[in-house]
C-alpha cells in the first residue's frame, strides 16, 4: 500500500502535468506532415528521373565543359518530359 | 474507416496498426486522438517544456507513421510510444543541456537584476514551477523512471520493459528519486507547502 506522502507526491505530480494540453492544432499538423512524407515517397520517383551517366571520353581535361553540356542536353530532354507527366 | 467516435474506439490498436502498414492517414489520426495524452504527459515531465512536449508529440508520432510497417501490430503500441517518448525526451535535455543552459546562464548573468524584480518573485512563487523544478533537477535516468511511474501508473516491471533495465535498477531509481522530490517539496518532514496543501484538499 502507498504512503501518504507517495500518494500527495503522484497528485502533485500528476496534477502539474495535466494543467497543460497539448495544442489543439496538434492533429492537423501530424496529419499535414505525414501526408507531406507519404508525397515525398511518391513524387521523388516521378520528380527526379535518374540521370543516366554514359562513359564520355575524356581524353584531356579540356574536354570536361563540352561533356558537361553533352549530358544536360541529352538529360533535360528526359527532365522536360517528366515534367509535363507532373 | 468510419468517422464515428463510437465506431472507431472499438477498433483495436493492431487493426489501426495494420492501416498504418497501409498508409492510412485515419488511422494515424485515430491513433493520435488515442495516445496523444499519454505521449505528451510524458515528455512534459521529463523535459519541463510544454512547447518541446508539442514537438516530441509531432515527432513522435509522425515518426510512427514513417516506420509502421517495423512495428508488430500483434504487440501493445503503448509499451513502444513510451519508449519513444522517454527516448527523445532525454534527447532533448541532454542536447538542451549542452547548447542552450550555457547560454541560458549567460543571459541570467545578464539580467541579474531582474531577480529582484516583483513580476519576478511572483512568477518564482508559483507552486506549480516549484514540482516543475524539483522533478527537472533530477538526474535524468531517476527524472524517467519517476515519471513513468506518477504520471503514468506504471508498474516496475512494465517500466523495467520499456527503459530496459532491470527491476533493481528501476526501485533504486525510483527510491532516490522519489527522496529527492519529497526534499524539494517539503514533504518529508509532513510538512508542505501551504498552497500546494490548498489545491490538494
Amino acid at each position: 500500500m502507498e504512503k501518504k506522502s507517495d500518494i500527495l507526491l503522484r497528485n502533485m505530480i500528476k496534477n502539474w502535468v495535466n494543467r497543460q494540453r497539448p495544442p489543439d492544432s496538434g492533429r492537423a499538423r501530424l496529419l499535414w506532415g505525414a501526408a507531406h512524407i507519404s508525397n515525398d515517397k511518391f513524387d521523388l520517383a516521378v520528380i527526379f528521373p535518374r540521370p543516366q551517366f554514359k562513359s564520355y571520353p575524356a581524353s584531356s581535361a579540356n574536354e570536361w565543359p563540352q561533356t558537361f553540356f553533352t549530358w544536360i542536353n541529352e538529360n533535360s530532354i528526359q527532365l522536360r518530359i517528366q515534367a509535363r507527366i507532373i | 474507416m468510419s468517422n464515428c467516435p463510437e465506431q472507431t474506439e472499438a477498433i483495436s490498436d493492431s487493426e489501426l496498426a495494420l492501416s498504418l502498414q497501409a498508409g492510412s492517414l485515419e488511422a494515424l489520426g485515430v491513433l493520435y486522438d488515442r495516445h496523444r495524452g499519454l505521449v505528451f504527459r510524458t515528455a512534459l515531465a521529463i523535459t519541463g517544456d510544454a512547447e518541446a512536449a508539442a514537438d516530441l508529440l509531432h515527432d513522435i508520432f509522425l515518426r510512427l507513421y514513417r516506420f509502421a510497417a517495423h512495428i508488430d501490430p500483434q504487440r501493445p503500441l503503448e509499451p513502444w510510444l513510451y519508449r519513444m517518448t522517454t527516448n527523445l525526451s532525454y534527447t532533448w535535455v541532454k542536447r538542451r543541456q549542452r547548447w542552450f543552459r550555457p547560454l541560458e546562464d549567460v543571459a541570467d548573468w545578464l539580467a541579474g537584476a531582474r531577480k529582484d524584480t516583483p513580476a519576478y518573485q511572483a512568477e518564482m512563487d508559483d507552486s506549480w514551477r516549484q514540482v516543475q523544478q524539483a522533478v527537472s533537477s533530477l538526474p535524468l535516468a531517476h527524472r524517467g523512471v519517476v515519471v513513468l511511474y506518477y504520471v503514468n501508473d506504471l508498474s516496475l516491471q512494465e517500466i523495467s520493459d520499456i527503459l530496459e533495465i532491470p527491476v533493481g535498477t528501476v526501485k533504486s531509481r525510483l527510491h532516490y528519486g522519489r527522496q529527492a522530490l519529497k526534499q524539494s517539496l517539503g514533504l518529508l518532514a509532513g510538512e508542505m507547502m501551504p498552497e500546494l496543501q490548498y489545491e490538494f484538499t
